[in-house]
């Protein structure tokens, strides 16, 4: 499953005068299996870039392809099954739901895939430190925590590709490194491809790729 | 899990004032459907004469027995009925022109013969087939409809004779005789009753056998008119009576009574069918409305649910679920209320004389079945919509 870009640039930075080697105007494709990092300041359009590959923002010029078909002529009912089967995200936002406990967070996902067991969700939340919240409303729990749910949460669905925007920024060094490691063995298994966005390339996953904004 | 993260925020008053208003207007749509076939139905089983049509004639007054007005309808009379907006049909009572006699021919009877008067009208207007109201030259029997006048009178007579008096029933299992003559030939043919009637006087026999001894026994003087059979629109019947009025006509009494009073209970039945559709209409508006606040207020929810992968066909299917069950709760206990307003009716009914069939009619029923079913489409209809809306992208 590869991913193409041509001359892409969303409406919201239309205006500014990007670098040549900018994602932004630019053909590019990326193959499955890579690993890439999207390293750039605020404001930059990391998010921007993330929301046209997940089928929210459809403000750009130029196309962006799936297996050679511009994704603008997906229907709804079709970016859910790829949400489901192929294409995982970590928003920066986490859209965890509060309300529900972790175990709840991780079952509502796991329950479309029926990839993991119970017993493997918890090992996968014993991994990353946070299984005493296992019943714990996500709402309750700190930021850091939840970035850990919503990482598990992206990693528990069978995928080509796992796109993370910003999935560390509230992890420290320890918990950045365990969160590293579950994630590269799960893109490993899958020989999945992996796009990270980050303001700083202090991440502890070993990347193929570097673009830029 | 996806309904405990959808309903978790909803305030349910708005739900339960939906619900309510959908259970008064099924209540009232299922009794009005009821009660107005079962009034139409009893209104025509009464009698053998379907209902369809009522007996008209002229006015008997001094000046007409002084020959100075006709009784009889001529055909420019006939086809100005014919035009009124309130009328179907009209179709002319034949009446006999040669002399025919009845009389018993039973042992079960006392002997018993008098002259008598037959009339003729078609099967279309009876609780009769046209198979049991036909006859030919050769059958065993002539079928007849007897007016319960005349069971009256013989019973009156089979009293005097110290006899034993003889039912509707029994009636119609007896053989009776009728002798057809004129000056030169005469002939007899057994008849059997198959119906009484009380909206006309005289003996109702097949338009075949009338036209058979008109023929054959007939003075070949023209027929004249005197009873027409007027079929109208539901409805109308206020209009009938008023032309009737204004026109010197008449119809038996009982007949008046029964039309005016299926006519006005069909009238305020219509009227409260229309009320229930309002109702459930409104309550069909609340619904909706309450949904559409339900799904803003699970903006995000519905939102994430689909950004994790949930198809839009999955969350629709499960906030149309629970009010499939919320419509179908409320049709269940409509329909029992129903059952128990049903037999509170039927017994006042029947403390007033009127009895009705106790049995339950399918289209009250195929009624519910069909508001229900519009009322569920439409909120799918309007929950899919809402979800779909739900992740707008930016354009």
């Amino acid at each position: 499953m590869d991913l193409h870009f041509d001359n892409v640039i969303p409406h919201a930075l239309n205006d500014i005068q990007h670098k040549e080697n900018s994602v932004w105007g630019n053909s590019f494709t990326l193959k499955k299996g890579e690993k890439i990092i999207l390293n750039a300041e605020s404001g930059k359009g990391k998010t921007t870039f993330t929301h046209i590959l997940a089928g929210i923002r459809k403000d750009y010029k130029g196309t962006v392809q799936i297996n050679e078909k511009d994704i603008r002529n997906f229907s709804l009912l079709k970016w859910t099954e790829l949400r489901a089967q192929q294409l995982s995200f970590i928003f920066q936002d986490l859209q965890l739901f509060g309300e529900l406990t972790v175990q709840e967070n991780l079952v509502l996902k796991n329950q479309l895939t029926h990839t993991f067991t119970n017993e493997e969700l918890k090992e996968m939340v014993a991994q990353l430190d946070i299984s005493e919240k296992w019943n714990t409303p996500c709402k309750l729990l700190s930021l850091g925590q939840q970035q850990r749910v919503a990482i598990i949460r992206a990693l528990i669905q069978p995928f080509n590709w796992l796109i993370m925007d910003e999935p560390f920024s509230h992890l420290d060094e320890k918990n950045r490194n365990l969160a590293s490691s579950l994630i590269q063995n799960r893109v490993n298994e899958l020989q999945a491809g992996l796009i990270l966005t980050s303001l700083d390339e202090n991440n502890s996953v070993k990347m193929d790729k570097k673009l830029y904004l | 899990m996806i309904g405990k993260i959808l309903f978790r925020k909803q305030s349910k008053t708005q739900l339960y004032i939906a619900i309510l208003g959908a259970f008064i207007g099924f209540l009232f749509l299922i009794t009005s459907v009821h009660y107005l076939i079962r009034i139409n139905e009893d209104g025509k089983n009464k009698d053998v004469l379907n209902g369809k049509a009522i007996v008209v004639q002229k006015k008997v007054s001094s000046l007409s027995t002084l020959n100075l007005i006709k009784t009889d309808f001529n055909s420019e009379e006939i086809e100005k009925l014919n035009q009124q907006d309130f009328t179907q049909k009209v179709q002319p009572v034949l009446n006999n022109n040669f002399d025919i006699s009845i009389q018993t021919d039973s042992k079960l009877l006392p002997y018993f013969r008098s002259d008598i008067f037959v009339q003729a009208i078609d099967a279309d207007y009876l609780n009769v087939s046209s198979i049991e109201w036909n006859w030919e030259e050769n059958d065993e029997y002539v079928p007849i409809i007897l007016p319960r006048e005349f069971l009256i009178m013989l019973n009156t007579f089979a009293n005097a004779k110290g006899l034993p008096q003889v039912s509707e029933e029994l009636a119609k299992s007896v053989s009776f005789r009728f002798n057809l003559s004129n000056e030169t030939n005469e002939t007899s043919k057994k008849v059997k009753i198959i119906g009484f009637t009380g909206d006309i006087s005289s003996i109702l026999v097949p338009p075949s056998f009338l036209n058979y001894g008109n023929e054959k026994f007939g003075n070949h003087k023209s027929l004249k008119t005197t009873q027409l059979l007027v079929s109208i629109h539901e409805g109308t019947f206020g209009k009938l009576e008023k032309h009737m009025q204004s026109h010197g006509l008449e119809a038996k009494e009982s007949s008046l009574v029964i039309g005016k009073l299926i006519s006005i209970t069909s009238s305020l039945l219509l009227f409260s069918m229309g009320i229930s559709v309002l109702i459930i209409v409104l309550s069909s508006l609340l619904l909706i409305q309450y949904t559409q606040v339900l799904i803003a207020h699970n903006r995000y929810e519905i939102r994430t649910l689909l950004r994790i992968g949930y198809s839009p066909q999955k969350i629709t299917k499960t906030i149309t679920k629970y009010f499939v069950n919320a419509i179908a709760f409320t049709a269940s206990s409509s329909y029992l209320a129903f059952v128990f307003v049903k037999i509170t009716i039927d017994k006042k009914l029947l403390e007033s004389g009127l009895s009705l069939s106790k049995t339950y009619t399918f289209q009250s029923g195929l009624a519910l079945l069909f508001v229900v079913s519009i009322y569920l489409i439409l909120n799918y209809w309007n929950t899919r919509n809402e979800v779909l809306s739900s992740e707008e992208s930016r354009i």
